[in-house]
């Protein structure tokens, strides 16, 4: 009888595609009966590679190098590499269970090497819960079935998930703030109402984010705060702080005492606690789309000149970000064409400082772009195709603003 | 009075009626065929006929919100369906085999619609599939030449769908305000 309290095996998937990891965790959850639940790489006891993969070479032997798990390869082509399990697609359930228990064969050995409890219990509940699992082959169709049923580490991301956050601009103030001294709204001065984010922690966390992206590698950048990690295959970032602690060290500026404090180091095996921790996960876009927005506190990018028009590459994903006042509107008109921030302000009528926010985030994401060339900037922006149904769509604008539930 | 409406379209299961319950201010009309009427699937409660609800505006207008049946042989009632339609909502669902394929096959059919109105592009069930990503999906539109929104959406979630939907009416115009 399979032993219900046994808690499933952990294992990780590599080289496979959203779709495949997805049946994947449907496969093990479903068909082979939860004998293995898929977890982060990080936490993971078995690692599980489709050794078709463009990447499987590179995998596998980074993964024979680096780490003592037991790895199961699943190829169309019989596999004879030594310290691997092989299972042969397409996958089957038996033969997947067999090569858990063997892989669970070969942790139980380790445990009891190590702390000498014995934990073969764990292997025999697989061998024989296998025995009571109707050989089947095809089994997308019940596993389909399933997807909307299963609650999976992603729908734990909670953060990840949220609904937008806006802001209006009586919330402006309090939410993004101001720097003493500077009106960034008076036009005399807008020449002075930029930042640069390198000075800050937005700097040093977009440089990272290039490091681990490039080296396909999850980092981790200390600093004399908290530490934050970057999974760079998942697009997620991982931090223990609240907004309002964020917020705070966003605005610090780093100098000759905190800068030498600041490293990036490559994360090989993280604590469980991150793990656990899921609600910490923030996507990468919506943490640094706010990370940037508390950065610039209405000011905009010194990289942008203020006399050249930009561009909204496309728009952001509102849904999953926190839409500064007039976000919406900045967004659609920016697409329609580029626009200079005073014009942008000036078209839409409102304060120059909500135009700054807007650029900063965007900025930050890379989906800000200006005309670098003389020849791009020749050619006048079309005027906004005024919408005959303009009485209409503003009641309804106002409707669903209204509801806002 | 004018019929002024918003159309959701998408495959089976993307979150049409889901969504147009989020938003509208009547109970929705869901016009479901029966079990039997069903082709493949074992949802009992997919749609295979049109989804209906309203928004009531300030003034009594209001807004018809249709959603369309996923099934390809409605085709013919895509026509008379856009007639006065301000704009497309097209909802997709990310855990579909191919994503990609459903959002070419759904800008297709609608293509003269879009063009003379406009579209904003919802994916859903993104708490189950990560990806593709939102990224991927603007990669995919550079090809087909058009740079609409596209937001992740949770069609169970008023305030996403209330978002995608202003994210339409500012693509007609961006100098409305709320
Ligand atoms: N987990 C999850 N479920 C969703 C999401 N959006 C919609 N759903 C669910 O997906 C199912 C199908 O939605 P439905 O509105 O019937 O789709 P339709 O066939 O397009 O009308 C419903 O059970 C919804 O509650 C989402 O983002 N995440
Ligand atoms: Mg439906």
């Amino acid at each position: 009888m399979k032993d219900k309290s046994k808690s499933p095996l952990k294992v990780a998937l590599h080289g496979m595609d959203g779709r495949t990891n997805k049946m994947m965790v449907m496969y093990l959850q479903g068909p082979c009966k939860g004998a293995a639940a898929v977890v982060e790489d990080l936490n993971a006891e078995i690692d599980i590679i489709d050794a078709d993969s463009l990447e499987a070479k590179t995998l596998l032997e980074r993964k024979l190098a680096e780490s003592a798990k037991p790895i199961i390869a699943l190829s169309l082509q019989e596999l004879t590499f030594e310290n691997i399990l092989y299972v042969k697609k397409p996958v089957k359930v038996d033969d997947m269970l067999f090569a858990l228990s063997e892989a669970a064969a070969i942790l139980s050995v380790k445990k009891r090497s190590s702390n000498h409890v014995n934990s073969n219990m764990e292997n025999t509940a697989i061998r024989q819960s296998q025995s009571l699992i109707p050989k089947t082959e095809n089994v997308l169709p019940s596993v389909k079935d399933q997807v909307k049923k299963l609650t999976t580490d992603e729908q734990k991301k909670t953060s990840k998930h949220q609904t937008a956050m806006q802001l209006d601009e009586g919330k402006f103030n309090s939410y993004i703030g101001s720097i003493p001294g500077l009106d960034v709204n008076d036009p005399k001065q807008f020449t002075a109402a930029t930042y640069n984010p390198k000075q800050y922690f937005q700097g040093y966390v977009q440089s990272a984010l290039m490091v681990a992206e490039a080296k396909k590698q999850v980092m981790c950048l200390n600093s004399s705060w908290k530490p934050l990690i970057i999974f760079p295959h998942n697009y997620e970032i991982w931090l223990d702080a609240d907004d309002k602690q964020l917020r705070a060290f966003a605005s610090v500026v780093m100098n000759k005492i905190s800068v030498p404090a600041i490293t990036l180091t490559p994360v090989e095996s993280a604590t469980s606690s991150i793990q656990k921790d899921l609600e910490k996960f923030h996507s990468k876009d919506a943490f640094l789309w706010k990370l940037a927005a508390w950065t610039s506190k209405g000011r905009y990018p010194d990289a942008l000149d203020i006399h050249r028009p930009v561009f909204l590459k496309h728009w952001p994903n509102f849904t999953r970000l926190v839409i500064t006042p007039h976000a919406l509107r900045i967004a659609a008109l920016l697409i329609a064409s580029p626009r200079t921030l005073p014009e942008i302000a000036d078209i839409l009528k409102i304060k120059p400082q909500y135009v700054f926010v807007f650029i900063s985030a965007a900025y930050a994401l890379g989906l800000i772009g200006q005309a670098k060339r003389k020849a791009d900037e020749i050619i006048q922006p079309s005027a906004i195709k005024k919408s005959e149904q303009q009485g209409l769509l503003n009641r309804i604008i106002g409707k669903l603003s209204l509801n806002k539930s | 009075m004018s019929q002024y409406k918003i159309i959701f379209t998408g495959p089976v299961g993307a979150g049409k009626t889901t969504a147009i319950e989020s938003i509208s201010d009547i109970p929705p009309v869901k016009t479901d065929a029966s079990a039997s009427d069903m082709t493949k699937t074992k949802k009992s409660s997919t749609t295979v006929a049109m989804d209906y609800g309203i928004m009531n505006l300030t003034g009594g207008e209001k807004i018809h919100l249709y959603g369309t049946p996923g099934q390809e042989r409605f085709d013919f009632m895509w026509d008379i369906l856009t007639t006065g339609g301000i704009g497309l909502i097209l909802l997709l669902d990310n855990t579909r085999a191919d994503p990609f394929q459903d959002m070419k096959f759904f800008l297709d059919s609608f293509q003269k619609f879009i063009a003379e109105t406009n579209v904003a592009i919802g994916v859903t069930q993104m708490d189950l599939s990560n990806k593709p990503t939102i990224d991927d999906y603007h990669i995919q539109l550079q090809g087909i030449g058009i740079n609409p929104p596209v937001f992740s959406v949770d069609a169970r979630v008023k305030n996403d769908v209330s978002l995608l939907v202003q994210s339409l009416l500012y693509s007609l115009d961006p100098e409305i305000e709320a």
